[in-house]
């Protein structure tokens, strides 16, 4: 774990508002990183109770102590290829904003790694990758010991017309 | 419209001081509608005139705080007014109280602006002041072509000012965020149907342990009470609304040109305050209807032997965990050959079919159904009993329709106490459970097989009682392996939706059970064919089907 001094981190929170203390995870073998102020909870796999109809990224709803809240694989949702659960995997309730209504979200992660402290001097703007590579929800690259971390807008990741994809025109729409 | 930008002083930067002065100032305009009513009815009423003046002082006083400045200029010049007729030197008349109702609905108005500034963070829009400013002004200033005032409106005394400042301060009460108040109810459900659990659990054993029976006896006593008290924080009695039905009824009679004397029965019942929210569009198209459709003008009245004064009446009543609503009135009544004329015109009926007269007032809860021979600004254009029938269904209610021709119709409303919990019965398919509402479940049997037909080889049918209805796979449907695609081996459950009853095939029934509907989270709203999700006893989630969602065209 890094030994920055509290001093340190907030001359760099001044400097860029992308620094702050950061949950990193895996999903095979990049690192990624979320703000750690957007986490509530990280729990093991549960059972996840499948919704029909929905993009396959979208598991199901579990049971958050008496709260009903949706589950999202971020190796699905990534496009990456399907993983069976282990031991390790794990679930990341997240607290996202949409629309200025706060809702909370599992994320299916392989594995969760640490907290980090990023400092200004440790973040990158995302590379261009060329053409068509629409990457709205990376918000920067971290190199910390020598390693990749993938910074993540997780509102962004969850914006909800990706998520479900479903918001069709009801037919019964008041007239 | 033209519309001046709202100036700010920095105290109104502040969002929470603003969510104050928007719920205060709200809570006194809907006093203030009220006592306008009453003050319409008898122009002598003085404590409405000093209930309606003392809502308006404070919300100019909060506005004046927060550097509201239009928000103060329109509540002191009401106010002004107000005071005239106070101290005995202006007499109200009808016209006054419509310029003051206007004024009180700019207001309304404004806070909705203020409100969206808070969410958005865009500086609000008003509405243009200039013309109400003046037309209150007027008010002031002709005053002294009025009439003398009556001597009530001049004999105040303080002392009647003091015993209403009382009793409006009379109840304790605290303001409680109602998301706070939601959780609560929720898990208060949570509580009752875990501790029924416990209760019912093998494992225990009851029979031998009186202790732990009449402990477990007193935790359903202490848990029932809990409910109870959960659930009534969150009802509020349906006096706000009726009350809002006096001013639309005000409204309809200057323009229709009827009039009406409209009877409130009934207003402290209570119940859960989203179904009272909901309830406010269906009864105000149902007042409307019984208004401009029912009643028939003064001169046609005195013609048929009526009072030349129409009567519509409200009534809420509790009936065994049920509330029922009623709209009445003593008009014509519905007339099934015009009613049959209009379906036949408009397709809703078979050319020769002869309908029941209970049929034919149904087909008012059709889309675009009006019999209404010209468009009026109040009605014609056949919306509105179909949203009612929709946001009754919508409530899990029922709508039943009574009439006899030229003594009046009355429209029925039949709605749960709570829209939270629900009975369910929890059905197996391929695995999964999910839950099926109760009230929805007409009957459930196992078919047999020379009961059950198929059309071109591909929809199916099965023969219930000589009716032939459609069967939903829910499988199929939600794209799951049941355990038996033979009919014969699974549970056909009969339905209804859009009024068609229809049969949905499951595996197997597991049980039944009371739920707490949960909403599955922004992003899931849309699911067709389920309505939400709720713990189950084994801290599952279960799906809660929607037979309305299940039946008709496949999901795109």
């Amino acid at each position: 774990m890094p030994s920055t001094s509290v001093t340190v981190s907030e001359n760099a929170a001044r400097t860029d508002p992308r620094a702050g203390k950061y949950l990193t995870f895996a999903l095979g073998k990049e690192e990624f990183a979320i703000p750690v102020l957007r986490v509530r909870e990280i729990m093991g796999v549960q059972e996840i109770t499948r919704v029909p109809q929905t993009p396959a990224h979208v598991k199901g709803v579990i049971n958050l102590r008496g709260k009903v809240i949706p589950v999202v694989d971020l190796r699905l949702k990534f496009g990456m290829a399907e993983r069976e659960y282990t031991a390790r995997t794990c679930i990341i309730v997240v607290q996202t904003e949409q629309d200025g209504a706060k809702m909370l979200t599992g994320v299916v992660v392989d594995e969760v790694s640490e907290v980090l402290n990023m400092q200004a001097g440790d973040i990158e703007d995302t590379p261009e990758f060329g053409r068509g590579v629409a990457t709205p929800y990376l918000v920067g690259m971290a190199k910390i010991k020598g390693k990749v971390k993938i910074l993540l807008d997780i509102n962004l990741v969850m914006s909800a017309q990706d998520l479900h994809g479903l918001t069709r025109c009801t037919d019964d729409a008041i007239a | 419209m033209a519309e001046t930008p709202l100036q700010l002083n920095e105290l109104a930067s502040d969002p929470e001081l603003v969510n104050d002065f928007i719920v205060e100032s709200r809570e006194h305009l809907t006093t203030v509608e009220l006592q306008l009513l009453a003050l319409d009815q008898d122009p002598a009423n003085v404590e409405a005139l000093h209930a309606i003046f003392r809502g308006f002082h404070t919300i100019k006083g909060l506005a004046g705080f927060l550097g509201l400045d239009s928000i103060q200029e329109i509540a002191h010049e009401i106010e002004t007014v107000l005071d005239l007729a106070r101290n005995g030197s202006l007499q109200i008349t009808p016209a006054h109280i419509d310029v003051i109702l206007a004024g009180k609905d700019w207001l309304n108005q404004s806070l909705a602006a203020l409100e969206e500034m808070i969410h958005s963070g865009k500086p609000p829009a008003l509405g243009r002041t200039a013309e109400l400013l003046a037309s209150i002004r007027l008010m002031a200033k002709k005053r002294d072509e009025e009439d003398p005032v009556p001597a009530a409106l001049s004999a105040l005394s303080p002392a009647q000012e003091t015993r209403e400042t009382e009793a409006a301060g009379g109840s304790h009460s605290i303001k409680v965020d109602t998301q706070k108040l939601d959780f609560l109810v929720d898990m208060v459900g949570e509580m009752v149907i875990a501790q029924s659990l416990v209760k019912h659990d093998p494992d225990l054993a009851l029979g031998g342990k009186p202790r732990l029976t009449r402990n477990l006896a007193q935790l359903a006593r202490i848990t029932a009470d809990v409910q109870r008290t959960a659930m009534s924080m969150r009802m509020i009695p349906i006096r706000q609304l009726f009350r809002k039905m006096s001013r639309l009824v005000r409204d309809l009679c200057r323009k229709t040109g009827k009039q009406v004397e409209l009877e409130l029965i009934g207003e402290e019942t209570e119940l859960d305050r989203s179904i009272v929210e909901n309830l406010a569009d269906p009864l105000m198209h149902m007042v409307r209807n019984s208004i401009d459709h029912g009643l028939e003008t003064p001169e046609d009245r005195v013609r048929a032997g009526k009072d030349a004064t129409g009567r519509v009446t409200l009534r809420a009543a509790h009936q065994a965990g049920f509330i029922l609503l009623e709209v009445s009135d003593d008009g014509r009544g519905l007339d099934p050959q015009k009613l049959l004329r209009k379906a036949r015109e408009k397709g809703l009926i078979e050319k020769d079919a002869q309908p029941s007269d209970d049929e034919l007032f149904n087909v008012i809860f059709a889309p675009g159904f009006s019999t209404a021979e010209q468009l009026t600004s109040v009605s014609g254009r056949g919306v509105g009993m179909d949203v009612v029938k929709k946001q009754i269904i919508k409530l899990r209610g029922k709508i039943e329709i009574v009439s006899t021709a030229g003594k009046g119709a009355t429209f029925f409303l039949k709605l749960p106490l709570t829209l939270a919990i629900i009975d369910g019965l929890l059905v197996g398919v391929g695995g999964e459970h999910f839950v099926m509402p109760i009230f929805a479940v007409r009957e459930m049997f196992r078919p047999s097989q020379d009961a059950l037909s198929t059309v071109e080889n591909r929809e199916e049918m099965v023969l219930v009682r000589g009716a032939l209805l459609p069967i939903v796979r829910l499988h199929r449907r939600f794209g799951m392996r049941p355990k038996s695609e033979n009919l014969a081996e699974s549970l056909l459950i009969v339905t209804e939706a859009h009024g068609k009853r229809f049969c949905l095939v499951v595996d197997e029934l597991i049980g039944k059970q009371e739920v707490v509907i949960k909403s599955l989270g922004e992003s899931l709203r849309n699911v067709r064919g389920v309505a939400g999700g709720a713990i189950l006893g084994d801290g599952r989630v279960g799906l809660i089907l929607d037979p309305e969602g299940l039946f008709g065209k496949a999901a795109a």
